[in-house]
């Protein structure tokens, strides 16, 4: 197997690792799952798996235009092939709902995307043997409890998908954030890793709303991630990045999926709709040109099914591009009770009191962000824009 | 495979006849597709002594061995291939007996 492992990339280093890493991962599963109709076959795929996913962590941190196909879907859809399988069940497994959602999310980083247990400690800010323990609890109880290897039946496919979109979301949004000097780069390769995850689900339900638009989503996001930080290293908000920085390509078929869902004619689901709201910044060519009253109605939309104070506080945002920023603050106000202990929720009052010229309420709304906020990039963000403020006054 | 599935009671309600109907059409079901292996109710905690001999002598005390607010009121063993049966059965078991189950594997 090594041989032909080598064969096909044409490093025996990688094959060697591919090759113990499968026999390995066997040896652990195969008691408590049974030994696979077809071991050659399954050992063979699944280090096929490993050194692929290998060579991609590789080449990523080298080389931004392979990191850049990945991304983008250059195969037709077609018949999902042996590795591909071999990838959904895994992610089904990993996703379990007999799993907490931070054990889910690292243990898909783990098993699925094939980052290492520092690399996904890291990312998560928790100590690298607290993350050591989590992986190998879930491991074993996936064992003693038998959570089955397999890709749920269709039946029940609807509530597992929704479950494995939520920590595939999880994943986007912590590459997403990594932003800023001193970053650890193994953040970046997380939005890819999920979209590649994304596209992998759409696959197994090319029909179902929300995969689509999840995947939308995350590409209409992801396109504007060079536009959003500025050469210095600094966060660029929306209404100030460089429109000619985003990936046209990814807009585009963002664009393409949302059009789909919009035809389907069926009511969207939280996805779709923070999709649609993305298209419709994204097709803006210039901030000024944003249909606000259009992300206006979605936000409508998307208060009815998800009534998450942070939806109606982004709502509001978008309120004061249309009605202005009093009438956006008084919204805002409302949700103290709610979000006190959010930085966005402090960050959002201080722009609109800046707007309105009350700066010395703005400075102190800055100066709660800035405590909360947990991001360096935005910490840094916020700073400038309270500096921006101008010297506080003097006593007296 | 076979679980211990523990049924959570909070209150001191004891099951209403409508939930005892359910609970028998749950069972016969599960015997039916061979699920069962055993289940029964539990008299209240406080019918329960605790024994502990585990040092020079054995120490006899009233009540259950962890004062809750929640506690156990009666389980199942029940047979099945892998958690996700496991976990459609204790769903149906727990809307039954209108309680919180716990579902756990036995040690193999």
């Amino acid at each position: 197997m090594v041989a032909s492992l080598t064969r096909r990339f044409g490093d025996l280093d990688i094959a060697e690792e591919a090759a113990a890493e499968a026999f390995a991962t066997a040896v652990e599963r195969w008691p408590a799952d049974g030994i696979p109709p077809r071991p050659g076959a399954w050992l063979t795929t699944t280090a096929n798996r490993k050194a692929i996913d290998r060579i991609r962590r590789e080449n990523k941190r080298d080389d931004k235009q392979k990191e850049a196909q990945l991304l983008y879907d250059d195969d037709p859809p077609g018949p999902l092939d042996a590795i591909d399988d071999e990838r959904l069940r895994l992610i089904f497994t990993c996703c379990h709902p007999a799993l907490a959602m931070e054990t889910r999310v690292a243990l898909t980083l783990r098993m699925v995307a094939g980052l290492t247990v520092p690399e996904i400690a890291r990312a998560f800010l928790v100590q690298e043997a607290a993350m050591g323990q989590r992986i190998t609890r879930a491991k074993a109880k996936i064992k003693a409890a038998r959570i089955p290897y397999r890709v749920p039946s269709a039946e029940d496919l609807p509530p597992r998908v929704s479950g494995v979109l939520t920590v595939l979301f999880l994943v986007f949004n912590e590459g997403y954030l990594a932003s800023g000097p001193g970053t650890d780069p193994v953040r970046h390769d997380l939005t890819a890793e999920a979209i590649r995850l994304t596209r992998l689900i759409r696959g197994l339900m090319p029909q179902d709303g929300e995969v689509a638009g999840l995947l939308a989503l995350m590409l209409l996001t992801e396109a504007r991630r060079t536009a959003r930080i500025s050469a210095s290293g600094d966060l660029v908000p929306l209404d100030e990045q460089d429109r000619g920085a985003w990936d046209a390509e990814l807009i585009a078929e963002g664009h393409r999926l949302v059009r789909e869902r919009l035809a389907a004619g069926v009511a969207p689901g939280r996805y779709q709709i923070l999709a649609a709201i993305n298209a419709v910044h994204t097709y803006a060519r210039d901030i000024r040109d944003t249909d606000w009253s259009q992300v206006i109605a979605l936000y409508d939309q998307l208060v009815r099914i998800d009534r998450s104070p942070i939806i109606v506080l982004n709502r509001a945002i978008a309120v004061a591009e249309l009605d202005g920023p009093e009438v956006a603050l008084a919204a805002v106000d409302g949700l103290e009770a709610r979000l006190a202990g959010y930085y966005l929720y402090h960050a959002t009052r201080a722009d609109l009191l800046r707007r309105l010229g009350r700066s010395q309420e703005s400075r102190a709304a800055y100066d709660r962000a800035i405590e909360l906020a947990g991001n360096a990039a935005e910490t840094a963000y916020l700073i400038r824009r309270r500096d921006q403020l101008g010297a506080a006054p003097g006593p007296g | 495979m076979q679980y211990l599935v523990s049924v959570i009671a909070d209150g001191a309600d004891r099951a209403t006849p409508e939930e005892m109907a359910a609970i028998d059409a749950f069972n016969d079901r599960l015997m039916a597709e061979g699920h069962w292996v055993f289940a029964a109710g539990l008299e209240s905690p406080s019918s329960a002594t605790v024994i502990d001999n585990r040092g020079e002598e054995a120490l006899v005390t009233d009540g259950p061995f962890l004062e809750s607010k929640e506690y156990l009121i009666g389980f199942w063993v029940m047979e099945a291939a892998d958690l996700d049966v496991m976990l459609k059965l204790a769903a149906e078991g727990s809307k039954a007996c209108n309680r919180k189950l716990e579902v756990r594997p036995f040690a193999r």
